[in-house]
């Protein structure tokens, strides 16, 4: 005890504090990274690193694409396929529509598995069966229906990015920085 | 303060999926920074000064390639000088184990507080 009659916190008091500051900053993170994980959409990937990586070649090496209309791929022109679902087709469509930048940069196809009317000036591909998501190396979403996401092939012809992005008709920022970064 | 900060750079990262890499970069750089403040306490045998802002600046150093990105530059594998940035997305177990890298490197530097610290001059009052 001090001459004014204040008392020195014990050895025991401060590594208890210690130890409650730990469970503390504990807790609260790891009750907010639990609500992170539960807020995931079916529509995700299953594996978060796969989704979004924004870096080219992030699985492996590129690969030749497949043909995806009777003039896509292009020599010597890029071309961004976006993979949809019919309830995300309309919203993409009207994106697009906007986006001439995009356009500009490099050819669109928009492959889904049931017919897509409203896309205009790019190329629509029905595929009721998945072989050109499959064909392109996408993954399935966390629903195991068809990707909803996007691939973009250089103008050699590779495969240079692919991935599931439920929210790409509202990111084709996104989508131009990695069309972009693509030779 | 630092909070706040937090708080407004988890929400520029657009879209719940992104979430996944705010706790990657915030897991990475807020453990490298408790490391250091760990060797600075140990070598000074004083608490670090600003403990708040040490984490925040390792998660600034962390996710630079994001705001890089959202300024329209795309990530490159060089960019794993900012802590890891590409590959630390890849770890087995992804971001539990960095949880979990996270909550030793808090221990650690609590434990050096402990051990190694000269007692401060805080008291319980009258």
């Amino acid at each position: 005890m001090t001459p004014n009659g204040a008392v020195p916190f014990s050895t025991a008091t401060i590594r208890r504090r210690l130890a409650l500051t730990w469970i503390g900053i504990a807790g609260s993170v790891g009750v907010l990274f639990v609500a992170a994980l539960s807020t995931r959409s079916p529509l995700d990937d299953r594996d978060p690193a796969q989704q979004r990586p924004g870096f080219l070649d992030a699985v492996g090496h590129a690969s030749s694409a497949p043909r995806i209309a009777p003039d896509l791929p292009r020599n010597g022109r890029k071309v961004v396929v976006f993979f949809v679902r019919p309830g995300v087709a309309g919203w993409l469509c009207s994106s697009l529509s906007t986006d001439q930048p995009l356009r500009r940069r490099a050819d669109v196809a928009v492959v889904g598995p049931a017919a897509t009317s409203s896309c205009t000036g790019v190329a629509t591909v029905t595929d009721p069966a998945g072989s050109l998501a499959r064909a392109f190396g996408m993954r399935r979403p966390r629903d195991g229906g068809p990707p909803v996401g996007y691939a973009v092939v250089d103008s050699h012809g590779l495969i240079r990015y692919r991935t599931l992005d439920p929210r790409v008709a509202s990111a084709l920022d996104e989508v131009e920085t990695m069309v972009r970064a693509t030779p | 303060m630092a909070v706040a900060v937090e708080l407004l750079l988890y929400r520029s990262y657009k879209g719940h999926d992104a979430r996944f890499h705010w706790f990657t970069h915030f897991f990475v750089g807020a453990a490298v920074a408790l490391l250091a403040m760990a060797v600075v306490a140990w070598r000074t045998r004083h608490p670090v000064a600003l403990p708040m802002l040490w984490p925040l600046l390792g998660h600034l150093v962390a996710m630079a390639p994001d705001i890089l990105f959202n300024f329209g530059m795309a990530h490159r594998r060089w960019m794993d000088v900012f802590l890891a940035h590409v590959s630390s997305h890849y770890v087995p177990g992804r971001n539990v184990t960095w949880f979990g890298v996270f909550l030793a490197s808090l221990a650690v530097y609590l434990v050096v507080l402990d051990r190694r610290v000269s007692p401060a001059p805080v008291w319980a009052g009258k």
